[in-house]
This record gives C-alpha cells, sequence and structure tokens, in this order.
C-alpha cells in the first residue's frame, strides 16, 4: 500500500465514528472598532506602525515627479516587470543582488493588515534583494480586508504573492528589534490617487 | 548542548535550573515581551469571534480531513506542484532524498520549520552530502552552536545578546560589545552568500487552502521569502492538519496566528504560494514539492479526546505563559515542540511511553487554554494523557498507590474519620520529608499546621 493511501485510510477509520461539523460562514474582521476612516489611512496606519514608508501622491505624474527627487541619492536600481514606464526611475539597470535600491510595483493592498501584495508576476528578486524598495500601489487597489483582497486575487493567481507589511525585522539577537536581516531594511509605500 | 529525550525531562530541567540560570532570565524576559504584545494584540480585536470561528473552520477540516486532503492534492496538482506523501519521517526524508537525487543538488537554504525539527531533515540531508543552512536569524544562531530551537516561534528566546555576541564574536570577528543591528548585519551577508549559491529552499508550511492549493507562510525576516524565489527548487514539508478549506480561510488564520504569536496584526512578510515560476514570469523555482506528512498525525486524529490538538496553528502563545515553560525553556522537554502544546501532541507523535513524564510537566492552572487561539482544551487532554499513562501503568507508582489508598479510605467513612485524626497530628515539615509523595512539596513550602478539629466535627457543632 502507498503512504497516501495509508494516511487516507488510517483518516477515514479514524473519522468513522465522529460527528462531522459544519464549514462556519466567511471570516469577518469582528472588531469593536475600525482602526481608520478609509482604506488607505487603514494601509498608512498599520504600515507605519510596522516600520514601514507611506507616501501619498495625488496621480502619476506626482508619483514620478516624487521618485526622481527620492532617487538623486542612488546610483543605479532594479525595476519590476509592470512597473509603468513612468514610474521607472531614470537610473541606470543594475541585477537585484548588487543594486542599491528596488522598484516595484504592487497588485493591491490591503488596509486591515497594512499590506502590500508583491505578484510574482512582477519579478521577486527585484523585491526582495535590495536594502530599500519603493512600491508603488493605485488607491483604486487598496483593499478594506485580507478577506477581500484574496477574494479578488483568487481568479487569476500568479506562482506567487508576498504580502510585504512593513520592513524585515527579527529580534532573535538578545530580544532586540533590527530591521533589514534578509529583506530589505526600508520599505516605502508610494500610493497613487486617482485624480 | 546535547540532544535529550522526553524520559529524560525531569533531570534535564533541574539541569537547566541549577547550571544555566541566565536560560531562564532570558526565556521568561522573552516570553513576557511576547505575552505583553500578545494582551494587547487580543485587546484590538473582537478575540471570542476570532476564535470560535477558528476552532469551528479547524473542526470542520479535521473531521472532512480525507476529502480536503484530496482535494488539496487535485489543487497542487494542477498547479504543477509534485506532492508527495509520508505516512512516517523516514517517507518524508525519502522524498527529499528523491528530489535530492534527480537535481543533483547541493546546497539548501530552510526557512524556520518546526516539521522538519520533528523530522530531523538536516542531519539526514547532510548524510547526503547536501550543506543545509539555516536562514532564520534566530534558526542561524543555534545552528552555529550545534542547539536544538528552545520555542516554536522563538527558537534562540533562551540565548542572551550576550551569548549572541560571543558567537558573533568567534564567528566572524565583530566587536565583542557589538549592537544588535551589528550582529545581524554580519549574518545579512554572510546569509546573502548562501542564498545566491541555494540550489534548494525547505520550508515548512503554516496553512495550506485546499480549494486553491495555496501554501501560506508566516515571518518577518524575509528569509523565506527568499528561500522560496532564489532556489531552483523548493521543497515544503506540510503537517496534514494544516489545511484549510477556503484561500480566504487565510485571511482569518494568518492574522489569529500572528497576534497570538508575537502580537503583531500581521507578519512583515507573509509567502502564498502557488506553485512553480509560469511562463510569464522572470523568476521563482522551477520546481515546488509538498510534502505531506502523517508522522503519528492520524493517531491523534484517532484519539477520542487528543484529536483536538491537531487544531494547533503552532503560535507558542500557551508555552508563552505556562509558568512551568518559563522556568527553563523548551530543552528540557526533549524534542522539537515543548510547553503545554508538545505536552499534549507528543504522545500521538512519539507514543505516549515515550512522551512521559510530558503530561505531567504541567500545574495544570489553565492558562494555555485561555491564550490558545484555536480554542484547545489543553488542560483536559493533559488530563487525557495522565489517565491513559495510569491505564496503561506509564504513570508514576506513588500516583496510583496514593489514589487507591484514598480510594479505600473515602469509601468507608470511619477508616476516613481515622485517617484524617492521624493526619492532623502528624508532624508536617518532617512527615512531608520523609514521604517521597509529599517531599517534591514540602521542600520549596512549609506546610501550614493542620488543624486542632476535623470539618466535620466543627460542622456538627453548627458552622455553617
Amino acid at each position: 500500500m502507498s503512504a497516501r493511501e495509508q494516511i487516507l485510510d488510517r483518516v477515514k477509520a479514524a473519522l468513522k465514528d465522529r460527528q462531522a461539523t459544519e464549514l462556519p460562514g466567511p471570516f469577518r474582521a469582528w472588531r469593536p472598532e475600525q482602526p481608520a476612516d478609509t482604506p488607505v489611512d487603514g494601509l498608512a496606519l498599520l504600515l507605519e506602525a510596522a516600520g514601514g514608508e507611506v507616501v501619498r501622491q495625488p496621480n502619476i505624474d506626482a508619483a514620478a515627479a516624487w521618485l526622481t527627487e527620492f532617487t538623486t541619492n542612488f546610483d543605479t536600481a532594479t525595476v519590476g516587470e509592470t512597473v509603468p514606464s513612468k514610474l521607472t526611475p531614470g537610473l541606470e539597470s543594475s541585477p537585484p543582488d548588487i543594486a542599491p535600491l528596488g522598484v516595484s510595483m504592487a497588485s493591491g493592498a490591503i488596509a486591515e493588515t497594512g499590506s502590500l501584495m508583491m505578484n510574482a508576476r512582477d519579478g521577486r528578486r527585484s523585491q526582495l534583494l535590495a536594502p530599500t524598495h519603493v512600491v508603488f500601489v493605485h488607491a483604486r487597489n487598496v483593499y478594506a480586508t485580507f478577506h477581500e483582497a484574496l477574494s479578488k486575487a483568487r481568479d487569476d493567481l500568479p506562482s506567487a504573492i508576498g504580502l510585504h507589511s512593513g520592513p524585515s525585522k527579527s529580534a532573535d539577537i538578545g530580544q532586540v528589534m533590527v530591521k533589514g536581516v534578509h529583506g530589505p531594511a526600508r520599505l516605502i509605500a508610494v500610493v497613487i490617487g486617482d485624480d | 548542548m546535547s540532544h535529550t529525550v522526553p524520559n529524560q525531562y525531569r533531570s534535564e530541567a533541574a539541569r537547566t535550573l541549577r547550571d544555566l540560570p541566565k536560560v531562564r532570565t532570558s526565556v521568561t524576559s522573552a516570553t513576557d515581551n511576547f505575552n505583553h504584545n500578545r494582551l494587547r494584540a487580543y485587546g484590538e480585536i473582537d478575540t471570542d469571534r476570532w476564535r470560535n470561528w477558528a476552532r469551528d473552520v479547524k473542526t470542520h477540516t479535521l473531521t472532512n480531513l480525507d476529502h480536503y486532503l484530496e482535494q488539496a492534492e487535485k489543487s497542487l496538482t494542477a498547479n504543477g506542484v509534485r506532492v508527495h506523501w509520508a505516512h512516517t519521517s523516514a517517507d518524508a526524508l525519502a522524498a527529499i532524498r528523491e528530489v535530492v537525487s534527480e537535481h543533483d543538488l547541493k546546497s539548501a537554504v530552510k526557512g524556520k520549520s518546526m516539521l522538519s525539527e520533528e523530522l530531523g531533515v538536516n542531519a539526514y540531508l547532510e548524510g547526503l552530502g547536501v550543506h543545509v543552512r539555516e536562514a532564520d536569524l534566530g534558526e542561524y544562531i543555534i545552528q552555529l552552536l550545534g542547539e536544538p530551537p528552545s520555542h516554536i516561534v522563538g527558537p534562540a528566546i533562551h540565548k542572551s545578546l550576550e551569548d549572541c555576541q560571543q558567537l558573533f564574536h568567534e564567528k566572524f570577528g565583530t566587536p565583542l560589545d557589538g549592537d544588535p543591528d551589528t550582529l545581524a548585519q554580519a549574518a545579512r551577508e554572510a546569509l546573502r552568500a548562501e542564498f545566491l549559491a541555494a540550489d534548494l529552499g525547505i520550508t515548512g508550511g503554516n496553512f495550506l487552502a485546499a480549494d486553491t492549493g495555496t501554501l501560506a507562510l508566516i515571518e518577518n525576516e524575509g528569509n523565506i521569502r527568499l528561500s522560496t524565489s532564489l532556489p531552483r527548487v523548493h521543497v515544503a514539508f506540510v503537517g496534514i492538519e494544516k489545511i484549510v478549506p477556503r484561500l480566504e480561510d487565510l485571511a482569518g488564520f494568518v492574522q489569529l496566528t500572528t497576534r497570538a504569536a508575537t502580537g503583531q496584526p500581521i507578519g512583515n512578510y507573509i509567502s502564498l504560494i502557488q506553485g512553480p515560476q509560469h511562463r510569464d514570469e522572470v523568476d521563482g523555482p522551477e520546481e515546488v514539492h509538498v510534502v505531506f506528512v502523517d508522522n503519528g498525525r492520524t493517531n491523534l486524529l484517532a484519539d477520542e479526546e487528543a484529536w483536538e490538538a491537531l487544531r494547533c496553528v503552532r503560535c507558542g502563545a500557551c508555552l508563552n505563559i505556562c509558568p512551568v515553560y518559563r522556568q527553563t525553556g523548551g530543552h528540557p522537554y526533549g524534542w522539537a515542540y515543548s510547553g503545554p502544546i508538545g505536552a499534549i501532541i507528543a504522545p500521538g507523535i512519539l507514543g505516549l511511553k515515550e512522551a512521559m513524564p510530558l503530561p505531567y510537566a504541567s500545574s495544570l492552572c489553565g492558562a494555555c487554554a485561555d491564550v490558545c487561539p484555536v480554542r484547545i482544551p489543553i488542560p483536559e487532554l493533559l488530563l487525557h494523557w495522565r489517565e491513559r499513562a495510569v491505564e496503561e501503568g506509564l504513570a508514576p507508582k506513588t500516583e496510583e498507590l496514593g489514589l487507591r489508598a484514598y480510594t479505600a479510605l473515602a469509601e468507608h467513612p470511619q477508616l476516613f474519620s481515622i485517617g484524617g485524626s492521624l493526619l492532623r497530628k502528624l508532624p508536617w515539615q518532617r512527615g512531608g520529608r520523609a514521604l517521597p509523595v509529599l517531599s517534591g512539596w514540602t521542600q520549596e513550602r512549609d506546610a501550614p499546621d493542620p488543624s486542632s478539629r476535623s470539618f466535620q466535627s466543627m460542622w456538627k457543632d453548627g458552622i455553617k
């Protein structure tokens, strides 16, 4: 008998006399009070509390101008595949493992958890290896809840979605919080409005 | 430090307290932080509703587990994931050996996984000539020290900053008074090189959604994202109890787990993995393997009471709150899962005899049940295993004899009354030390003087 059959047979035998229970309805973010009024406010509140930075720009041109200003301190960058040309920094491109800056486009964001949804189609190395990570996200793609974000994502799932909700951090050395252990030490979310 | 077995619990706990006093200081301080943060995070939500929901989803899944396992296998296969089944730890190790030899893999980076600890993956792969590097910072520290993890979430919480400074000084030449940032940077550089060179990424799995075949992994450092993105092959060991029915269920479970574990609304990195790199993607692993591991979980599932322990999401909250765990940390428990949850799953996974005396490593105070995010009745299950231990003749003989003597007395009112008056006249301090049953209690405590009159005689005199 294969291990598969062994396991399934044992599971069935174990459950033979056990009452099966109903599947509860969907998870709702039951909480006494909502932390913020709008999804973008919620995203900013949680992401900043987790050590991230949030920049709000009214439209894509303003976001592009912000990027030009921001990147004056960098020589090169690695840029995600789905970043629109307007938001591509005017810097020389470098491989992700040596780039000082990564620029990505998030496919969405989650207010409830302060998370940016990093889609594998954008390229994973450029999302993970540079010490500073700038992530653009459209305000219209900021979902109120994690549940809603997963529901929207389910019909077009890439090989992986990474939720980034702050810079890389660890308290494994003497319970002291440090940033930038493996992933980026600095995470800047740029929320682009619909003006 | 040597790896021990649960049977050595009493002597190992005593040794830790006697010879390694700094362990208690570090563990207490770390678990105080975890507790403080969990309390705050639980306070922000309607914790009862979240926990009831999570309990009910897990209970439903477990009572229909064969269905969900088959559905998960179908979804994973459709996503291009290769699914393996492992009835025993030997099956699980054989599965990874197959992958390693098929691709001639030489070098692995590993995300923190308690299941891989349970299975002994590192030692096995090293034996095959595969270099295995633990990439979680805490796991990395104890790997360098040759120690097992001492906590489900914080594997190195028994180590102080000074311990780490000494280790990193010897390993990387960082200053003996180097701050945590300096040490972490040294580790980042060393591990980055290993990430870029590795051809195999190994992880566990926090949850697996059956309908979409999505594997969910929670972390804060980014080592799991790197381990599942850079190497060309990813192997995930997933306990068969880790399944949830729907993709959207991950929203509740991921948030509840991190709130219970570290008090965060969510881990800073969550990986939601569907499979290998798609054609329209520029990077990611060429192959993803999921190994479904039983290794005694179906023993637990078959137990009329203990099956509820399979709801566990491995948050470590019961360890943090446990007055017994907090004194020694996890090493004396002698296997991968320590604390209250370890004590109730050990009899299923290791066998009751091998797990003894872990069900006794508890004062039954009940704090673990209060904090459990999936409402596992841990104290009741500890008692359940103690009953089983008595039935199977594994319990301490003194306990069995004592209870028998008490039963005989309680069934005979006159004997009971004589016994009571004898006890009131016993010189307690000396008597306690003389009786092995009581010495464990009286060596640390002054017994109160017994009342001069029995309750029954006071009752007769009208005390109500």
